[in-house]
């Protein structure tokens, strides 16, 4: 066989198997399993213990942008 | 060994199980997880419909995703603000199944249309808050940029035709259509931090709950700083008011407030309207240093109005024939998305994708929805947590929503002969505005109802029930006279528009499995979506 072929072969046994593994993702629906039990709860966590600025203490300065006509 | 079943085994592989119980049916309830509703696997569609959602749908949105967000300002600004912003990076990242969930049981090419709908949207949101990113003070160290000076902001339910005249230097983003409003159909778990921290501060609880979760966003200080300046507008009803003002007190920039009439069939409130959106024109010359430019605003507006009339055609399917190929969710989200934040160009994109496939549904007589059982029309604003109701009321019921009213709320084209006829229509287009024209806008479009359930020949009503709406409970009792006296089929959809917890998704399918059971006295299609427990879920 030459490497041509070889090349070829070996191109679409590599694609065969994205493929494959790329369905098993879908099909199974691992995306969400992931983004449900590991990301949310990671990224919820994270954000409920941000720092966060206190908007009550703003001014409420209603003249400073005086009205329109 | 018996062939029957070997047969039957090999045709439910090729083609898919079929759809109701009699026929040995595919008992989609069954591949739910409990409480999650994450999938125990996707639904087995048949060979082609498989691969077109695994291929067309999946891959696709997702390679599609990372290609616009480089597109629109790369992986840098995007990782920052997912890192910051709560909305985005728990809302967005799960998007493929918000398309799962609307997507799910479609076959053919009711599959392909709707899915395309699903990509229009999720490009519309990408491209605004990408935009919010790049131009995002609280993402550049404090520093204002070339895009801050360039992006205007404004309320979400104003609509984003107002800044036409200076789309070619300036952007516009909605503050609140990302943040909150796409948030709840995608994943309804985030708007309910907006809500609480809102009432935390002594908000009662039962006021509008849009209208707290787009001010809660803004005490939690969720909201990038992207504009130097923003316009707001009274919309839907005086709650936004009441939003409009935390959200000045928030924000501490130069505001434009453009109010609009409630009642606006009087042509002097339609003068005070066309005078106030001129006022805002002004406001945005002042600000931005640059000129109105009616001929942008004209080329725009005639973009759009391209947009209007494919619309048309496509209701002149759906009402005429049984070959539409969008399903209810995908029809009432997109098109709320497009008329509402006005032109752009994957509107047309999706629009030349789905007009292919519906001339192939309407020439071959494709029955796109072929276990309709009622045609029904959706009336007042839905649940946002469970716009994807009436995939699910199809699927067990047959229930097969043609439009809604958020649909035909801008049931116009804008003209663009002469000045004073394109500001006319403005306002009136402005006028009809979300949960304004057929909820608030008098009782003679609210009951507008009655003629178009003709049009688009339904024979069933679903009326949404917003309880923290003080408009449309007013009228609720007279919806329930008229119902009577036109001998209407009708049920009742509560809901508390994104709060999932006052009325859940399975009350609300409780409630039409009781209407369809003993009021329609019929049998479920798929007795497995009756009573499932999806509390949980995104």
């Amino acid at each position: 066989m030459n490497k041509v072929c070889r090349f070829f072969l070996k191109l679409v046994g590599i694609l065969v198997l994205v493929f494959g593994v790329l369905f098993a993702i879908f099909f199974f629906d691992l995306d969400g399993k992931l983004l449900f039990n590991v990301v949310e709860p990671f990224l919820k966590n994270h954000y409920d213990n941000m720092e966060r600025e206190d908007k009550t203490k703003t001014p409420y300065d209603i003249s400073k942008y005086p009205a329109r006509d | 060994m018996d062939i029957n079943k070997i047969k039957k085994g090999f045709n439910d592989f090729w083609y898919g199980k079929p759809h109701s119980a009699e026929e040995g049916g595919r008992r989609l309830g069954e591949i739910l997880e409990d409480k999650t509703g994450l999938y125990k696997h996707r639904e087995w569609r048949g060979v082609k419909d498989t691969m077109y959602y695994f291929w067309n749908i999946w891959c696709y949105n997702y390679l599609h995703m990372v290609i616009d967000i480089m597109k629109y300002g790369g992986l840098v600004p995007f990782a920052k603000g997912v890192w910051r912003y709560r909305w985005v990076g728990q809302t967005y990242l799960p998007v493929m199944h918000w398309f799962d969930r609307g997507l799910q049981g479609m076959r053919g090419e009711a599959l392909k249309g709707s899915a395309w709908h699903y990509r229009g949207m999720v490009n519309a949101s990408i491209v605004q808050f990408m935009y919010m990113f790049v131009a995002d003070t609280k993402l550049n160290k404090g520093k204002k940029n070339y895009w801050h000076d360039h992006t205007i902001a404004h309320n979400e339910t104003l609509w984003g035709g107002i800044f036409y005249p200076w789309s070619d230097q300036y952007r516009n983003v909605a503050i609140e259509m990302i943040p909150y409003f796409v948030t709840c159909h995608v994943n309804s778990h985030t708007v309910l931090n907006y809500i609480d921290a809102i009432q935390s501060i002594g908000l009662p609880g039962d006021p509008c709950p849009m209208c707290q979760a787009e001010a809660g966003i803004f005490l939690l200080d969720d909201v990038p700083d992207y504009a130097n300046f923003w316009l707001s507008d009274n919309e839907a009803c005086d709650a936004s008011v009441s939003t409009s003002i935390i959200q000045d007190w928030f924000w501490d920039k130069p505001l434009y407030a453009m109010t609009q009439p409630m009642r606006f069939d009087d042509p002097i409130a339609k003068k005070y309207c066309m005078k106030e959106i001129e006022g805002a024109w002004k406001f945005i010359e002042e600000q931005t240093g640059a000129p109105f430019n009616y001929e942008l605003l004209c080329k725009r507006l005639n973009q759009q109005n391209e947009l209007q009339r494919f619309e048309w055609e496509k209701w002149d399917v759906a009402a005429n024939t049984s070959s539409y190929p969008i399903n209810g969710v995908a029809q009432a989200l997109y098109r709320i998305y497009q008329s509402q934040y006005g032109d752009l160009p994957i509107w047309h994109e999706v629009d030349a994708k789905v007009r292919k496939i519906m001339e192939k549904c309407v020439s071959k007589k494709i029955n796109t929805f072929p276990k309709t059982r009622h045609r029904v029309i959706a009336w007042s604003c839905a649940p946002l947590y469970y716009s994807n109701w009436c995939t699910w009321a199809y699927n067990t019921w047959g229930l097969n929503v043609i439009i809604n009213m958020d649909s035909l709320m801008f049931d116009m084209e804008i003209r663009t002969d002469e000045y004073e006829h394109t500001l006319e229509d403005i306002a009136t287009y402005h006028m009809w505005a979300p949960m304004r024209r057929m909820a608030v806008g008098g009782m003679h479009h609210i009951f507008e109802l009655w003629d178009y359930k003709e049009k688009f020949n339904c024979d069933m009503v679903a009326m949404y029930d917003q309880l923290q709406c003080k408009g449309m409970q007013g009228v609720h009792g007279l919806f329930e006279d008229e119902f009577r006296k036109r001998n209407v089929k009708a049920f009742w959809l509560p809901h508390a528009l994104p709060d999932s917890r006052t009325v859940s998704r399975a009350e609300i399918r409780r409630g039409i499995n009781d209407f369809m059971s003993t009021v329609m006295q019929e049998e479920p299609l798929d007795p497995s979506l009756l009573d499932f427990d999806d509390s949980m879920t995104w």
